[in-house]
């Protein structure tokens, strides 16, 4: 208990600086809705002009695109980009600063096993990303029923904004097994960005140029909003692989911990 | 000269992971090209009479992917991305890691100034970014070439890495100035990301409501923008005088601010 309150202590100034960020975003973008509705009746009323067949060529159904939850599915490609972030950053710092920051010995020859120490560092990170969440969705919330044209629907508003969650939680297993299979990571930041951009931009160009492919490999993909928002529903196989990833990773990092030769002072 | 030689040492297996990066990822992106670029004529005209805001969201912005040269300018922006996250890490790290791994005390007790070590040291970051643009400048000439169906695109593509190259500067003078001023030497680099992830968002959010261009002088993304080289339009005189006093302010604060810095030993 006391090593899980000393992490949320020591996370509380970077956890308070991410949750302002993420919601002034949120609000940022939201804020800029009622300029876009505008912009997609303008638009609807040139696509008039056009055959059927050429619309459905575009492949996507303007009403749902350009709805408010259309347009906030687009906002969070950059909350989930900021989130992930966030995640992955205190995934591989909260194992590998010990060794770091020359405390491993202080802590490691206390009376706990390891598998305490790794439980209770990462009930930290599970809190700090809990709280970084809830009050997201708050804000979020608050600010889509002030710009909303028409009473959106709250379940689906959910549904959505909670996916920032699922991929913040296999962010941070990954930089949890990353931290404790490197033998000593200098900084952190390096390796948590490169990760995280890496995914990003394959997740980014892959949707520009509609391929499919890449939706198995990059967690930004895991959750097709769209599809979201028609059936209000997850895809299983991906929760499934989420589920997987998520279990693998974490018992193998308590084994890989609790066997690990840390380098003293 | 030793300095120099050091650093370039030191940051070598860091510049290669860059590169093989950068270079993995056009080939991967423009592999597509030949899918994307079969799309029917009219689909471009239609999406061409599109609200830029609704393009933006789209992902695709305001090019022609039928073309080559508009399909590179959509890859560049994440292209510029990796690079510039690559400048200011380095920037930031370069001046940082003496007090972040204790070895300050070991070489700023040399024989020399503290102004010929910066120099030495800003020196090693410079030829790493500029070593990175070239590689990325050759791998896109070469695999542009490939794909280009006598389309010419090498004047693009030069001047698209000198834009890119001025980016860079502005990113990798933006870590080093933050390191020389700040007092804790390990928050520099997070906080050289968090300017990079707030200017990047602002970009796309200018992109989204065009009543936020008077900000476009707020962020770097927007100073060598795809479209208007492709175009023809070439740099604009502003943006150019612009980052070279962005450039020669953050230099200056380098310098003068380091020299008077306490070190953290």
């Amino acid at each position: 208990m006391n090593m899980f309150l000393h992490e949320l202590r020591a996370y509380r100034k970077s956890t308070i600086i991410w949750t302002c960020s993420l919601t002034t975003l949120v609000i940022l973008f939201l804020s800029m809705y009622p300029a876009i509705a505008k912009d997609a009746a303008d638009f609807k009323k040139i696509l008039d002009n056009y055959p059927a067949a050429v619309i459905k060529a575009l492949g996507f159904s303007l009403d749902s695109f350009f709805s408010l939850l259309g347009f906030y599915s687009a906002t969070l490609t950059y909350v989930l980009l900021c989130g992930s972030i966030q995640a992955m950053n205190l995934g591989t710092s909260i194992i590998s600063k010990e060794a770091r920051d020359k405390t491993a010995d202080f802590l490691l020859t206390k009376p706990v096993s390891r598998s305490q120490i790794m439980t209770a560092k990462l009930f930290a990170v599970l809190t700090s990303l809990v709280m970084t969440n809830v009050i997201y969705i708050i804000a979020a919330s608050l600010m889509a029923s002030a710009v909303q044209a028409e009473p959106i629907n709250y379940k689906l508003f959910f549904m959505l904004s909670i996916t920032v969650f699922f991929v913040q939680l296999m962010f941070m297993s990954l930089g949890i097994i990353v931290s404790v299979i490197v033998p000593k990571i200098k900084s952190v930041l390096p390796i948590s960005m490169g990760t995280v951009f890496s995914f990003f931009i394959v997740s980014m160009l892959s949707s520009s140029i509609g391929d499919t492919t890449s939706r198995f490999i990059t967690p930004f993909k895991y959750y097709d909003l769209m599809y979201i928002i028609k059936n209000s529903a997850y895809e299983t196989p991906y929760i499934m692989i989420e589920l997987l990833f998520i279990v693998t990773t974490i018992t193998l990092s308590y084994i890989i911990y609790s066997k690990k030769d840390i380098h003293a002072v | 000269m030793n300095i120099f030689i050091r650093e370039m040492k030191a940051h070598r297996k860091s510049l290669i992971i860059w590169c093989v990066g950068i270079v993995l990822m056009i080939i991967s992106q423009m592999s597509k090209y030949a899918a994307t670029s079969s799309n029917g004529q009219s689909l471009n005209d239609l999406m061409s009479k599109m609200p830029k805001s609704l393009q933006a969201l789209l992902g695709t912005g305001s090019f022609d992917l039928s073309k080559l040269s508009g399909y590179y300018g959509m890859i560049f922006l994440y292209l510029v991305l990796i690079a510039t996250i690559h400048a200011s890490m380095l920037g930031a790290d370069i001046i940082s890691k003496e007090e972040r791994d204790k070895t300050s005390e070991f070489l700023y007790v040399k024989p020399i100034s503290r102004r010929e070590i910066i120099t030495a040291k800003l020196l090693a970051a410079f030829s790493n970014i500029f070593i990175l643009n070239i590689v990325t400048l050759s791998s896109s000439l070469v695999i542009a070439g490939k794909y280009s169906k006598g389309e010419p695109m090498t004047w693009v593509i030069v001047n698209l890495m000198m834009g890119m190259f001025v980016l860079q500067l502005i990113f990798m003078f933006l870590g080093t100035c933050l390191a020389a001023v700040s007092k804790n030497p390990k928050s520099a680099s997070s906080a050289a990301m968090g300017i990079l992830l707030a200017t990047f968002v602002l970009y796309n959010a200018i992109d989204l409501n065009s009543n936020l261009e008077g900000l476009k002088y707020l962020t770097p993304f927007k100073y060598f923008e795809a479209k208007n080289i492709i175009s023809n339009v070439g740099f604009e005189p502003v943006f150019v005088i612009l980052s070279i006093s962005i450039i020669a302010v953050l230099l200056s604060a380098t310098y003068v601010f380091y020299r008077k810095r306490d070190l953290n030993v």
